[in-house]
């Protein structure tokens, strides 16, 4: 019993990490209809300016890490006008998109192996992570749960402001359909910038956590994969589905770690991937839309 | 006239590449790790032999001629490494191959290099089959100057068991390695022989970063003890991970060891022991990583790969100068036949049966308050 609460805690810090990452893919798959693979990159620009700041420019973590978001967030907007803009005006197929996704994907982490290296760098101590005992059955790292909070503090954040703004009516609006919300006068090039800003801002969330417990690197960004499956298995462009799938798969990942074999965790996240799409096709909670005229 | 003239060019091309092949250099090349999870490694060794060519060249070259490195990278993969060495042997012309920094990547390329007939002298490469085939046939052009894993084992559970006294012993280790699998296989047998007992024994794959899952098991089976057979990153990664799950064990592990690990996992590499071939203060090799961070302005914080990489230069250079001729089966013979060489961190004499060093002492590295790596104490083979 003690095991699996300590496993269950494992995967729910996992799994919230996960969450962010995939509502980011999320987010921009509910508006452009494609998933966007150079999220991890925003991930790693993320870490890296929070790694500087702290580092060379001695700034406290908290404007570190405003700085990492808003980074990550402008380095969002740069890259959708660079690779997504051009190919968005002058076709509709999101292929194209998909695919210049995964070029910028690899342009952002070679630019980082070419400029600074792909050594691994420790983030200084600024995050606290000592032991935290539960009532003395179970044993987290005080990161573990301060990583949950800020995840759902953000996560809250985001519904709120999907909700509660005048810029989130038009993002739902748009997850309907952009064409038609742009005949309704919302100013279509703005949209899709505050969803990438949006978007990359959680991703450096993302990269500030996962940098200080897996060390940054220019690959780091690889580790979105799972959060890509995560949203998938929630139903890609689903916010609550990318949600409970990172969840789900967290704690599927910890439990089948602890409890089976650490070397079968790839193959249950996969399988549940698998069983997902033949099951329900459009995920968890995705919402099956007909082809649109 | 004509004739004469064509004579006098033919005669000028011949004088031109004669005196062309009189300078030609010698080319030795670097196989390393540049890029990727073991770049720091391979980086200092690379700097290291660089040290040494320029010694070399300044000082008048080896039998006459310029001496030549030729680095590269590996990118710690087996498919590039295996691409990197043939074209060093089939368009660079290298006599000679020193590198590369893993196991894994050696026993790769010693198929490569059999064909080839270019000897290849791996730095850190410690398991058996380095060297040694399946069937425990020697490879004739594989060479190693680093002591193998069986001895790293043996001295790992000695430590674990008699000098720490713990008796329940965890391992966690890569299974896609043949380093890891090797030491731990070694560890296992020698540590049950001694009397102790293995409670639990973990993997995780290769591009695997989170090992809370199995350090929870591993804390919960009671080990008093966690041995990691793996490299830098890794292991660094599962022990900072362990603190702060507060698994409350001594750690032990082979020579994959970086001091970077201390700049990553920080605190919780206080304590934990080091299998390893050398040591910073080893007073051979003191002027010459004094020599290193006047040159690179930066310290050989990889000294364990600086040492290797230093000496195996210096090995393959007696070996040019023994075989007296710069060409791969005669130099593979004068390494083979290596006899109390004074080298800079130990007396090589080479086992041709094996062609693993004989007689090499192993250290034990303790990392202390200050995060700065000490030498704890030397274990002679018996």
């Amino acid at each position: 019993m003690e095991t699996f609460i300590q496993q269950f805690i494992n995967g729910l810090s996992l799994g919230s990490v996960y969450a962010l990452i995939a509502v980011g893919y999320s987010l921009v798959y509910s508006v452009l209809l494609f998933s966007n693979f150079a999220h991890g990159g925003f991930l790693v620009i993320g870490g890296y300016i929070c790694y500087f700041a702290l580092r060379s420019g001695g700034m406290n973590i908290w404007v570190a890490s405003f700085a990492a978001l808003v980074g990550a967030g402008l380095s969002a907007i740069i890259v959708e006008r660079l690779a997504y803009r051009p190919i968005r005006e002058r076709t509709p197929v999101t292929l194209y998109m998909l695919i210049a996704s995964m070029g910028m994907s690899i342009v952002i982490e070679n630019l980082f192996v070419v400029t600074i290296g792909g050594r691994f760098r420790a983030l200084p101590p600024v995050i606290p992570t000592n032991p935290v005992n539960f009532f003395g059955i179970a044993t987290t790292s005080a990161f573990d749960i301060l990583s949950l909070v800020t995840a759902v503090i953000f996560l809250v954040g985001l519904q709120l402001f999907l909700v509660k703004t005048k810029w989130g009516l038009a993002i739902r609006a748009a997850s309907y359909n952009l064409k038609t919300a742009g005949l309704m006068g919302v100013n279509v090039n703005r949209l899709i910038a505050i969803v990438f800003f949006t978007a990359g801002l959680l991703a450096g969330v993302g990269g500030i956590f996962l940098s200080v417990r897996y060390t940054l690197y220019p690959q780091l960004g690889a580790i979105t994969t799972k959060a890509f499956v995560a949203a998938v298995i929630g139903g890609l462009g689903s916010l609550p589905g990318a949600v409970i799938g990172s969840l789900i798969l967290g704690l599927a990942e910890m439990m089948t770690a602890g409890f089976i074999s650490s070397q079968f965790r790839d193959l249950v996240v996969f399988g549940i991937l698998i069983i997902t799409l033949i099951v329900r096709p459009t995920g968890l909670f995705g919402k099956s839309v007909g082809e649109k005229v | 006239m004509k004739k004469v003239l064509a004579l006098l060019t033919v005669a000028a091309i011949l004088f031109v590449s004669g005196a062309a092949f009189a300078a030609e250099p010698i080319k030795i090349g670097y196989l390393a790790a540049l890029t990727g999870d073991y770049a720091q490694y391979g980086i200092t060794e690379v700097n290291m032999a660089k040290m040494v060519v320029a010694d070399l060249n300044a000082a008048g070259g080896l039998l006459g001629r310029k001496v030549e490195l030729i680095p590269y990278d590996t990118k710690t993969r087996n498919e590039d490494a295996v691409n990197a060495v043939r074209r060093m042997i089939e368009s660079d012309k290298v006599c000679v191959i020193v590198g590369a920094n893993s196991s894994g990547i050696n026993i790769a390329t010693a198929p490569i290099v059999a064909k080839g007939k270019t000897p290849q002298i791996s730095t850190v490469g410690t398991n058996p089959l380095v060297t040694v085939d399946n069937k425990g046939k020697v490879r004739e052009y594989s060479f190693r100057i680093c002591f193998t894993d069986p001895y790293q084992g043996a001295l790992a559970a000695d430590l674990a068991y008699n000098d720490l006294g713990k008796k329940k012993a965890a391992i966690l280790y890569n299974v896609g390695s043949d380093y890891a699998q090797g030491l731990r296989e070694f560890f296992i047998k020698n540590y049950e022989k001694l009397g102790g007992k293995i409670v639990a024994d973990e993997g995780f794959r290769e591009a695997d970063v989170d090992y809370r899952a199995q350090l929870t098991k591993i804390k919960n089976a009671g080990a008093d003890l966690l041995f990691l057979p793996g490299m830098g990153k890794d292991m660094a990664l599962a022990i900072k991970q362990a603190q702060e799950l507060g698994l409350d064990v001594t750690i032990v592990g082979g020579d994959g060891y970086g001091e970077f690990m201390n700049e990553i996992a920080g605190d919780a590499m206080k304590g934990t022991y080091w299998v390893n071939h050398t040591y910073l203060e080893d007073p051979g090799m003191a002027p010459i990583f004094a020599r290193y961070k006047e040159v690179y302005k930066d310290d050989c914080k990889e000294f364990v790969n600086g040492t290797m990489a230093y000496d195996a230069m210096y090995w393959v250079i007696d070996a040019i100068k023994r075989a007296g001729k710069a060409e791969g089966p005669a130099i593979a013979k004068a390494l083979e036949s290596t006899k109390g060489l004074k080298l800079h961190h130990a007396t090589l004499t080479v086992d041709p049966a094996t062609h693993n060093p004989l007689n090499k002492a192993g250290i034990i590295l303790k990392v202390g308050d200050d995060l700065h790596t000490k030498f704890y104490k030397k274990v002679e083979p018996k």
